[in-house]
C-alpha cells in the first residue's frame, strides 16, 4: 500500500494550518460573546417565551440563536458543522429542519420528483424493504396512533424506493430504512428524500454496494483504535475473539437501531453529517472504551461480550462519548490507522480462508485501489478541501471542548 | 472456545473496588451453540425469542448482523446452556458478515417459511453456506417450516418439505412462533435438539474446545408420516411431545 493510495479521508497538514483553531473554538463555544439579535423577537417577552417552549436552557437558548442567526446569514457550512458537532448539537427539531438540508447541500426547489408507482414497487429490493418497514414499529413515538404510523409507514417505503430506483448502482442493506425512519420522524417526505438520497451518495456509500466488503473494512478500524487508547482492552477482546458484528448495526444505521431514544438518535445524526463517514466507529470506540470496565469483568468469551455489548445502554453520557470519538479521531485519524486496518481485513480474510479448507467462494478482498474512488464521490459538492477544513475545524472544536470542561450538565433537550 | 461456563458467583465485586475477587467455582456448565439460519422474514428471530423468553414478541425488527439468546434448561437433572445464534437473513450479511458465528457452533438450525415458495426454494443455498464455511456434516441440523398458523396461506406442501428434508438427513418441524397454542411445539424442538447434542458426547472434557462429533453418533432424524408428522423426543418421559400437524 502506497502513501497516495491510502484512504478515507487524505487531510493534509496544509488544510489545517490555513485555519486558526483557536479563534475557531472560541467563536463556537463559548457562551459569552455578544452577539445583535439578527432574528428579531416580536417582543421580548415572545421570545423568553419560546425557549421556555422549547426547553432550553440559557446557553442552550444562545445556541438557538446563534445558529438562526448563521442560518439567516447565508450558507456558512462549516459554522453549521461546528454547531451540529459541539455540545447539544442542533438542539430542536425545528432547527434541524432547517440546518440538515444546508449541511448536505440540499436544495429544497430542485428535488427530484417522485417516479410512478410502478417504477417504485417494481425494483430488485422492494420486497426486503416492505418486511423491514413493516417490522419497524418500534422505531414511532409510543403514542402514535396506529393510522398515523400506517401512513407514514408508507411514506418511509416510498422514501427509501425513490433513492433506490433514482440511484441504480446503490443497493438496499437492512438498517437503511433505520436511517430513514429518523429522518422521516423530523423532516416532510420529500425533504427526506433529498437529505438521504445526499448521504447514500456520501456518508453511507460505502453500505450500499452490492456486498459488504467495504462496510467490513470500515469495521476494521475498530481495533486499532481501541489498541492505541487501551492495548489492555484491545488484547481482551482479541483473545475472546469479540469480531466486530456487535457494532455492525452501530455503524450502518448511525445507532438509529440500538437506541431507544428518538433524541439521542437525532443528536447523533448531527454529530455522523457533520463529520467524516468513519466517525461512527470512533464513537463505537467510544463507547467501547467508556464500557472497558464492565467489559473486563465479563468472562472472556465471544458470546458475553457480543451481547454485553450489543446492547447500549441508555443512560450513556452521549455528550460526553461524543467529545471523546472527536478526540479519538483527531489523536488518531483514519490515515494512521488504515495500514493495521488493512492488515486486520487481510488477516480476517485468511481465517475465512481457512476456515473453509475447499476455498469454493473467495472473497472479494479490499485493497486501496478500491478504496480511492472514495476521495472522489464522497466528497461533498462544496469541495474536498472545505469539507476536510470543516472535518479539521470540527474535530477541533470537538477536542477542545473535551479538554475544556467536563460539565455537560447543561444541555437539554427538546423533542416533539 | 470453551464448551463451558464456570459458575462465578462474585461478579458484583468490582476489581475497581480493590476487593480481591473471590471465584468460586460452583460447578462446569456444559453450553451447545445452535446456530439459527434462513432467509428474511422467516421468523428466526420470533422462534428464538420464543423459545429464550416464552413469548411472541410484540414488535420484532429486522436482525442486523448478529444476535444472541440463551436459555438454560434442565436434562436429566443436568444444566445445559443453550445458546442460539440468531443471524440476519438478507443475503448481503450471509455472505460476508456472519462466517465468524459459523464457527465452533454444535449444531444448525435452518428455518423457512410455509406462507412462502422462495424461502424453502433458497434452503440449498443455505446448506451449501455451511458447507462452505466447512461445518462438518454430522452435526446435528434440523429443519423447521415456520407460521402454521396461517393456515389458508400455506404455500410448501408437507410433502415436499418432508423429501427435502430427508434427503439432507434432517429432521422436519412444522411449527409456529406466533400461535400460543404451539409453544411447547417450539420448546420441545430446540430440546429435542438438546438432547441430541447431550447423548451425542455426554462426557465432553471441560478443557475441549469444540466439539467434535464421533463416528459413531447416530443421526437424528424424526420421520413421520404427514399425517402424524412432528416431533419425537428422545425421552418420552421429560419432554412431552406435542405432535403439530398442521
Ligand atoms: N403468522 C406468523 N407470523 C410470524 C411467525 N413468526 C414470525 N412471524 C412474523 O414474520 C415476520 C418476520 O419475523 P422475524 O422473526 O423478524 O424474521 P427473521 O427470520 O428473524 O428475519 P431477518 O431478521 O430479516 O432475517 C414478523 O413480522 C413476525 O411477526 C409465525 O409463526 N406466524
Ligand atoms: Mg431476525
Amino acid at each position: 500500500m502506497s502513501g497516495e493510495e491510502s484512504d478515507f479521508n487524505q487531510s493534509d497538514q496544509n488544510d489545517w494550518l490555513e485555519i486558526d483553531p483557536q479563534t475557531e473554538i472560541i467563536s463556537v463555544i463559548s457562551p459569552d460573546i455578544v452577539e445583535p439579535d439578527v432574528i428579531p423577537p416580536k417582543t421580548e417577552k415572545d421570545d423568553k417565551n419560546k425557549n421556555k417552549n422549547l426547553n432550553l436552557s440559557p446557553g442552550s437558548a444562545a445556541k438557538r440563536k446563534k445558529i438562526l442567526r448563521a442560518l439567516k446569514d447565508g450558507v456558512d457550512v462549516s459554522e453549521l458543522q461546528s454547531f451540529a458537532i459541539n455540545r447539544g448539537g442542533l438542539l430542536t427539531n425545528e432547527l434541524r429542519k432547517q440546518v440538515w438540508p444546508k449541511q448536505l447541500g440540499v436544495k429544497l426547489s430542485e428535488i427530484t420528483p417522485k417516479p410512478d408507482e410502478d417504477m417504485l414497487h417494481g425494483h430488485r429490493d422492494y420486497d426486503q424493504v416492505v418486511m423491514d418497514v413493516n417490522r419497524s414499529l418500534k422505531r414511532f413515538p409510543p403514542g402514535m396512533d396506529d393510522d398515523e404510523r400506517f401512513a407514514l409507514q408508507d411514506i418511509l417505503v416510498d422514501v427509501i424506493m425513490r433513492v433506490l430506483v433514482n440511484n441504480s448502482e446503490l443497493h438496499y442493506y437492512q438498517g437503511f430504512h433505520d436511517i430513514c425512519v429518523t429522518f422521516l420522524l423530523v423532516v416532510d417526505e420529500d425533504v427526506a428524500f433529498a437529505i438521504v438520497e445526499k448521504l447514500s451518495q456520501k456518508h453511507l456509500r460505502d453500505f450500499m454496494d452490492a456486498d459488504m466488503d467495504r462496510t467490513k473494512h470500515m469495521l476494521n478500524y475498530l481495533y486499532p483504535i481501541i489498541d492505541k487508547a487501551s492495548p489492555q482492552l484491545c488484547e481482551y477482546m482479541e483473545r475472546a475473539e469479540t469480531g466486530t458484528i456487535f457494532c455492525l448495526s452501530w455503524l450502518i444505521t448511525w445507532y438509529g437501531h440500538v437506541l431507544n431514544d428518538i433524541k439521542h438518535i437525532v443528536r447523533l445524526y448531527d454529530f455522523f453529517i457533520a463529520c467524516h463517514q468513519l466517525m461512527p466507529i470512533y464513537l463505537a470506540a467510544a463507547i467501547v472504551l467508556y464500557r472497558q470496565d464492565e467489559i473486563l469483568e465479563t468472562e472472556c468469551e465471544m458470546c458475553f461480550i457480543h451481547s454485553l455489548l450489543s446492547r447500549i445502554p441508555d443512560n450513556l453520557p452521549f455528550e460526553q462519548l461524543i467529545s471523546k470519538a472527536g478526540d479519538l479521531y483527531l489523536q488518531f485519524p483514519p490515515e494512521d490507522l488504515a495500514s493495521e486496518a488493512e492488515f486486520r481485513s487481510q488477516e480476517n480474510d485468511n481465517r475465512a480462508k481457512r476456515q473453509r479448507a475447499n476455498g469454493v467462494a473467495k472473497l472479494h478482498q479490499w485493497s486501496w485501489r478500491n478504496n480511492i474512488r472514495w476521495v472522489s464521490t464522497h466528497m461533498p459538492n462544496y469541495g474536498r478541501r472545505h469539507y476536510l477544513l470543516t472535518t479539521a475545524v470540527a474535530a477541533v472544536v470537538t477536542a477542545a471542548l473535551c479538554y475544556s470542561t467536563t460539565d455537560w450538565g447543561w444541555i437539554e433537550w427538546n423533542w416533539f | 472456545m470453551s464448551s463451558h461456563q464456570s459458575i462465578d458467583q462474585s461478579r458484583e465485586v468490582k476489581p475497581s473496588s480493590g476487593a480481591v475477587k473471590i471465584v468460586e467455582k460452583q460447578a462446569q456448565r456444559r453450553i451447545f451453540k445452535i446456530i439459527v439460519i434462513g432467509d428474511s422474514n422467516v421468523g428466526k428471530t420470533c422462534l428464538t425469542y420464543r423459545f429464550c423468553s416464552g413469548k411472541f414478541p410484540d414488535k420484532t425488527e429486522a436482525t442486523i448482523g448478529v444476535d444472541f439468546r440463551e436459555k438454560t434448561v434442565d436434562l436429566d437433572g443436568e444444566q445445559i446452556k443453550l445458546q442460539l445464534w440468531d443471524t440476519a437473513g438478507q443475503e448481503r450479511f450471509r455472505k460476508s458478515m456472519v462466517q465468524h458465528y459459523y464457527r465452533n457452533v454444535h449444531a444448525v438450525v435452518f428455518v423457512f417459511d410455509v406462507t412462502k415458495m422462495s424461502s424453502f426454494e433458497n434452503m440449498p443455498q443455505w446448506i451449501e453456506e455451511c458447507d462452505r464455511h466447512n461445518l462438518d456434516k454430522n452435526l446435528p441440523r434440523i429443519f423447521v417450516g415456520n407460521k402454521c398458523d396461517m393456515k389458508d396461506k400455506i404455500a410448501v406442501n408437507t410433502n415436499l418439505a418432508q423429501k427435502f428434508a430427508d434427503s439432507h438427513n434432517m429432521p422436519l418441524f412444522e411449527t409456529s412462533a406466533k400461535d400460543d397454542e404451539k409453544a411447547n411445539h417450539v420448546d420441545a424442538i430446540f430440546m429435542t435438539m438438546a438432547h441430541k447434542l447431550k447423548n451425542a458426547k455426554p462426557m465432553m472434557s471441560p478443557h475441549m474446545s469444540r466439539y467434535t462429533p464421533g463416528e459413531t453418533r447416530e443421526v437424528i432424524n424424526v420421520r413421520a408420516s404427514p399425517h402424524h408428522r412432528g416431533l419425537q423426543s428422545i425421552n418420552p418421559n421429560e419432554e412431552k411431545t406435542d405432535n403439530c400437524a398442521c
